[in-house]
C-alpha cells in the first residue's frame, strides 16, 4: 500500500481575465508532495510562483486541472470549506508579514484561533506558547510598529503555527528583512521541517532555496525542473532555536 | 459563538480607527438629535394646545356658533349680518340646551387718561360667565341689571388693565371706549399666552345690551356659545341649531350656511391634522438627515474597505469566510450607527431641556424619539452597512495579498 501523498496537483491551469485579455500563468502543472517535504520553489518573476503559492494555499481556484490536499478533492470546495481547509491545514508567512496593524503581537498570533469552528479553550496559553518559541515573549504586547522587521516575520511565524497545521506556505520570507535576521527566520523553519512539519517556500534567492530537501524551478508557468537538493543536511538539530512544547 | 468573536473583532477595528469611527457617527449624531429635538418641540407645542383648551372651559357638552361661513379659525367671512339675538333665544328654547351666550366682537382703543391700548371688546350676556367658568379676581362681573338697564359697566381683562391701570386697582375707575365712558366693575383672572403667541387676556367684556345700542350700534352678532345638558345630545342640538339659522336667514335649500360650528372636537380634530402635518414634516426632515449619516457611514466604510484591504486578505487567508467578514463590517456599521444615535439622543435630550428652561420653546421629553432613534440607527446601520460588508467579503483572498 502506497502512503498517500500530502499534496497532489494534476495538470492545474490558470489563467487571469484582465479588461478582456486572458493570460495564462500556469500552464500545465503537476506536482506531488509528501508530508514532512521541504520544498522551494524557484523561478524568475512572471514564472507563475506566486500564482501556485495561492492555488496551493486554496486562496483561489485552478481554472482546470485537479488539486487533491490530504485526500480531499478541494478544487471544488465551497468558500466556506477552503476557508476552514486554510485556517486549519495551511499557514502563512509573507514577505510583507501582513500582521493586522495597530493590534498586539499576542491578538495577532489569536487571529487564526478566532475563525476556528470552536475556539480552544487554552487559545491564550497556545498563543503564549507559539510567542515564546519564536523568542517574543517579552514583546506580546507589542504592536507592529514596535516590532522589528525580524520580530515582525517571527511573529508571523507564530502566527502560521498557532493551529498547528500542516502545511507552511513561505512567499519570499525573507525578501524584506536583512541577511542576518534572514538567516534566522531560515534557520526557524529547519526546525519546523525537523517537526515533519511540510513546508512550501517561494523565493528567487539562491541562498534561502539551499535550505530545503528539493527545488521546483519554474518557468512560464511551467516545471522546468525539480531535483533533490544535494546540499541539504538532513541533520539540521544544532539548528532551530527555542525548543517548547 | 462565531458571531460574537466577530462583533468582537468589529469593535476591536472601531477602537483602531477612532477618527473614522467618529466621522461616521456624526451624520447619525445630528439627525438623531434633530429628530429628539423636533419631536420634544411638538409635544410641547401639542400639550400646551391641550391645556388652553382646557382652560378655555369648553367642554365637551359645549359648542359654538359663529357668523359667517369657512373655515374654523381662518378665511371666514366678516360681512356676515343675519345672526341675531332671535336665533339665540330660539335656541335657547330647545330642549336640552343649559346656557345660550350670544356675543358681539370688535376690536376698538381703549383709553384712561394718557394711557391706552387697542383690545378685543365682547358685548355679552352674563351667562357668559358660568359658559366659559372664568373668575373673577378682583369686583364683580356684568349682572342682569347691567343687561337690562344697558349700563356703561366693563369687566377687564388682566392685559388691559395691566396697560392701563399698571399695578393699581381699577375697580371703580373709568374709562374711555371709542366716544363712551365705561366703568371698571370687575377684573378677569390672567390665563397667559398661548405658544401662538395668543393672549386671551387681552379682551373686555360690556353689557350685550349696551354693546348693541351704545358702543357698536348694531344688531347683528358676531357668534352664539351654546353649553348643553350633556355632551350625547350635542350632535342632535347642532342639527337642529343649523335648522333654525338656516330658517331664521332665509336660507334657500341650495344655499350654503352663513355660520360655521365651532366644537371641542373641531378643535381636537384641527390640533390633530395640525400635528400630523407636523409629523409628516418631523418624518421627512429626519428621514433626509438620517440617509445623509447613513450614506457618509457607507461612503467612509466604502474608503476604509480600500484602506483595510490587507486587513481583510490576511483574516481570509487564515480561516475567516466570506460570512466572517460581511458580518464583522455589518457589525462595524450597525454599532457605529447605535453609537451616533446614542449620542444624538442624549444631544437631543439637552438641546430639548435647554429649550424649555431658557424659555426658548416649549419642549416636551417623551419616551417616543428614544424608540425611534434606536430603531431608525439599526435600520440605518444595516441598510447602509450591507454594501460595503458584501463588498469587503467579495473581494478574492489572493487579489488581496499581491
Amino acid at each position: 500500500m502506497t502512503v498517500p501523498k500530502l499534496i497532489e496537483i494534476d495538470s492545474i491551469n490558470k489563467a487571469y481575465k484582465n479588461e478582456g485579455l486572458e493570460t495564462e500563468v500556469l500552464r500545465g502543472i503537476s506536482i506531488s508532495v509528501d508530508e514532512g517535504d521541504y520544498i522551494s520553489i524557484i523561478g524568475p518573476s512572471g514564472s507563475g510562483k506566486s500564482t501556485l503559492m495561492t492555488i496551493l494555499g486554496c486562496l483561489c481556484r485552478a481554472t482546470s486541472g485537479t488539486y487533491l490536499l490530504d485526500g480531499e478533492e478541494v478544487g471544488q470546495f465551497s468558500d466556506r470549506r477552503l476557508s476552514r481547509i486554510r485556517n486549519e491545514k495551511i499557514g502563512f508567512v509573507f514577505q510583507a508579514f501582513h500582521l493586522l496593524p495597530g493590534v498586539s503581537a499576542f491578538d495577532n498570533v489569536m487571529l487564526p484561533l478566532i475563525y476556528c469552528n470552536k475556539t480552544p479553550s487554552d487559545a491564550a496559553d497556545r498563543v503564549k506558547r507559539a510567542l515564546t518559541r519564536v523568542g517574543l515573549e517579552h514583546r506580546m504586547d507589542h504592536t507592529p510598529g514596535q516590532l522589528s522587521g525580524g520580530e515582525q516575520q517571527r511573529v508571523t511565524i507564530a502566527r502560521s503555527l498557532i493551529n498547528d497545521p500542516k502545511i507552511i506556505l513561505a512567499d519570499e520570507p525573507t525578501g524584506n528583512l536583512d541577511s542576518k535576521n534572514g538567516e534566522e527566520i531560515m534557520t526557524a523553519f529547519d526546525h519546523l521541517n525537523t517537526e515533519r512539519r511540510t513546508i512550501i517556500i517561494i523565493t528567487h534567492d539562491p541562498v534561502v532555496s539551499q535550505h530545503a530537501r528539493r527545488i521546483l524551478t519554474l518557468r512560464d508557468g511551467q516545471v522546468v525542473s525539480d531535483r533533490i537538493n544535494e546540499n541539504f543536511k538532513e541533520s539540521r538539530t544544532s539548528l532551530g532555536r527555542a525548543t517548547v512544547e | 459563538m462565531r458571531i460574537l468573536r466577530n462583533l468582537a473583532q468589529a469593535l476591536g477595528g472601531l477602537r483602531l480607527n477612532k477618527g473614522n469611527t467618529f466621522l461616521m457617527t456624526l451624520g447619525i449624531m445630528i439627525g438623531i438629535a434633530s429628530l429628539t429635538v423636533i419631536v420634544a418641540i411638538g409635544e410641547g407645542a401639542k400639550s400646551k394646545v391641550l391645556n388652553r383648551i382646557a382652560n378655555m372651559g369648553f367642554g365637551p357638552e359645549s359648542f359654538s356658533v359663529y357668523s359667517g361661513a369657512g373655515r374654523l379659525f381662518f378665511g371666514r367671512s366678516r360681512n356676515t349680518t343675519s345672526m341675531t339675538l332671535q336665533d339665540a333665544d330660539d335656541i335657547r328654547a330647545m330642549p336640552e340646551v343649559a346656557i345660550v351666550v350670544p356675543r358681539q366682537r370688535k376690536r376698538m382703543r381703549i383709553i384712561n387718561k394718557k394711557e391706552f391700548t387697542t383690545t378685543r371688546i365682547y358685548g355679552v350676556s352674563p351667562e357668559w360667565q358660568p359658559a366659559r367658568q372664568w373668575k373673577i379676581v378682583d369686583g364683580d362681573f356684568l349682572g342682569d341689571m347691567d343687561m337690562d338697564r344697558k349700563r356703561k359697566v366693563v369687566v377687564l381683562g388682566a392685559t388691559p388693565a395691566r396697560k392701563l391701570f399698571g399695578e393699581k386697582d381699577p375697580i371703580g375707575k373709568k374709562i374711555r371706549v371709542g366716544q363712551v365712558f365705561f366703568e371698571v366693575i370687575g377684573l378677569l383672572e390672567e390665563k397667559g399666552l398661548t405658544e401662538s403667541g395668543y393672549d386671551p387676556d387681552d379682551r373686555a367684556l360690556i353689557p350685550l345690551t349696551t354693546s348693541m345700542s351704545r358702543l357698536f350700534r348694531q344688531t347683528h352678532l358676531h357668534s352664539i356659545k351654546v353649553v348643553t345638558t350633556d355632551p350625547e345630545v350635542v350632535q342632535d342640538i347642532m342639527e337642529g341649531v343649523t335648522k333654525i339659522l338656516r330658517r331664521n336667514h332665509g336660507l334657500s335649500p341650495l344655499a350654503d350656511d352663513d355660520f360655521r360650528f365651532v366644537t371641542p372636537e373641531g378643535i381636537m380634530q384641527w390640533v390633530t391634522e395640525s400635528e400630523q402635518a407636523l409629523n409628516r414634516m418631523l418624518l421627512l426632515i429626519s428621514t433626509v438627515s438620517l440617509l445623509v449619516g447613513g450614506i457618509v457611514i457607507m461612503n467612509i466604510l466604502l474608503v476604509s474597505i480600500r484602506e483595510r484591504i490587507r486587513e481583510i486578505g490576511v483574516r481570509r487567508c487564515f480561516g475567516a469566510r466570506r460570512s466572517d467578514i460581511t458580518q464583522q463590517f455589518l457589525f462595524e456599521s450597525v454599532f457605529v450607527s447605535l453609537l451616533g444615535g446614542a449620542m444624538g439622543t442624549v444631544l437631543g435630550w439637552g438641546l430639548s431641556t435647554a429649550f424649555k428652561n431658557f424659555d426658548l420653546l416649549p419642549t416636551k421629553i417623551t419616551l417616543d424619539p428614544f424608540i425611534l432613534a434606536f430603531g431608525f440607527s439599526i435600520i440605518v446601520g444595516l441598510v447602509f452597512g450591507i454594501h460595503p460588508a458584501r463588498k469587503a467579503a467579495s473581494l478574492s483572498p489572493d487579489e488581496i495579498i499581491r
